[in-house]
């Protein structure tokens, strides 16, 4: 089986098993919702100043509400599983990309479903909103890939759901930076090409370190 | 002269302190800031110290990946606990700067968020290594955060000329010479400093871990001996 055809495989078996139980379709995205309802409610109800703030709110409940899509990914993957995908000869870096690749589609999927209402009830300006198409994916492969890290580090810790978080929120600090100055820079009419830049970079210095790291993270889990 | 020999590096950096403390506290003041400016000759190096101390723990990290020796892994963890506390100070003493020239302890400034965040990115990888018992385990999972980790530190570096705010950027060229030279002093103090902790750090992760070694091999004896020692003879149901 070839290095890619192995990533499809592991990507598709953790998509299955997500659309068995539709998690996050059916449980982290309408908590998600809940949360960008009940915003307004603790900072007030001003339209003006929603339709500001919305973006920013946003993201920032995509990077919280986020850490559920990817500690669920960590929750399936039992020592059963583990053992089988390596004993089926799937490489490491296989794996891991593999995982990312799901991970990622999850929180792109995560971060889809909330667009809607976050303009629904928000009314943010969508000046430049094609770009979207850019930021979004951008986002959601930096978040995949810091959850397939420290879920990998983290995995049989028994403090496990307080430190995957931990690890993974203050690292996001470049993701939701990008993300947020990108937007910021559309509303603005300003260029957005260096917050694009950062993004990229930043996702390929943890896809680097991820594919790197995928032997030892493998021997830390055996 | 024994004492002197083995402590040469601790003497060192006691003086070298000594003698930025008294320059910093009797350099001609800012012309601006006043005195509350030589605040500066403990927050810059000790955000120097900081970054020098992660960037050491990504070295770390990285050899022990590669030679699976635990020298390195202590030495990535020591780094990363001076590290925080030296962030933890350089905050606090950004904070204590910033109240009488911004007019607040906090402001959401990128550099002071960015430092913040360093801060809790080293807490979580200490608290990674406390959660888990096996020593090469621990290695292993920790060097790879170590790695990962270290992305920030450039982002926290570069966050004044990216974003251009209230932090003033880098400044050791600009200002006048005096104030240059304490500056480089602190640095150098706080530089021989991180060394004398560094090295003490290092010696007590030695020894906890002989220590932890130790109370393994005991355990195992008892367990040993718990297992071996009854027999059908002395049973009390017998």
């Amino acid at each position: 089986m070839t290095f890619w055809r192995q990533v499809y495989e592991v990507a598709r078996k953790d998509l299955l098993v997500e659309s068995r139980t539709a998690e996050v379709a059916l449980m982290t995205a309408p908590f998600g919702a809940a949360a960008l309802i009940l915003i307004p409610l603790a900072i007030g109800t001003d339209a003006p100043l929603l339709s500001q703030l919305g973006p920013g709110l946003y993201w920032i409940v995509v990077l919280l509400f986020g850490m559920l899509v990817i500690l669920r990914k960590s929750a399936v993957d039992g020592q059963a599983q583990r053992d089988l995908v390596r004993l089926l000869g799937i490489e490491p870096a296989a794996a891991f990309a593999g995982a990312t690749v799901a991970t990622s589609a999850l929180v792109l999927f995560f971060e889809v479903a909330l667009g809607p209402i976050l303009i629904a009830l928000y009314n943010p300006e969508l000046r430049g909103w094609p770009w979207l198409f850019v930021i979004l994916p951008l986002v959601a492969t930096g978040m995949g890939l810091l959850g397939t890290i420290a879920s990998g580090v983290t995995t049989s810790i028994g403090t496990r759901t307080s430190l995957t978080p931990l690890l993974i929120v203050p690292l996001s600090l470049p993701l939701l930076m990008g993300a947020t100055q990108a937007l910021e820079g559309l509303r603005l009419g300003r260029g957005i090409v260096p917050w694009l830049i950062l993004l990229f970079a930043v996702d390929l210095a943890l896809a680097v370190s991820g594919v790197l790291a995928a032997r030892p993270l493998e021997e830390a889990v055996t | 002269m024994t004492i002197v020999r083995n402590r040469w590096l601790e003497i060192a950096t006691v003086a070298i302190i000594g003698v930025s403390l008294f320059r910093s506290m009797t350099v001609v003041a800012d012309v601006t800031q006043g005195d509350v400016q030589r605040i500066m000759y403990v927050h810059v190096p000790s955000a120097w110290l900081a970054f020098l101390a992660f960037m050491v723990t990504m070295v770390g990290s990285a050899a022990w990946l590669r030679t699976k020796d635990q020298r390195w892994d202590r030495l990535a963890a020591s780094s990363a606990e001076i590290g925080v506390v030296f962030t933890g100070l350089a905050i606090v003493a950004g904070m204590i700067w910033a109240k009488p020239v911004w007019g607040q302890f906090w402001t959401w400034e990128p550099r002071l968020v960015t430092t913040a965040l360093l801060f809790f990115i080293y807490l979580g990888y200490l608290a990674l290594r406390r959660a888990v018992i096996d020593p090469v385990q621990r290695a292993r999972r920790a060097a790879i955060m170590g790695i990962v980790a270290a992305v920030q530190i450039p982002i926290v570096y570069y966050s004044v000329n990216w974003w251009r705010s209230l932090h003033q950027p880098s400044s050791a060229r600009s200002i006048d010479t005096p104030l240059r030279i304490t500056l480089l002093l602190g640095v150098v103090a706080f530089t021989f400093a991180y060394a004398v902790l560094l090295r003490r750090r290092l010696e007590l992760a030695r020894l906890e871990e002989e220590l932890d070694a130790k109370r393994f091999e005991q355990s195992q004896s008892v367990a040993g001996a718990d297992i071996t020692v009854p027999s059908l003879a002395s049973h009390p149901h017998d």
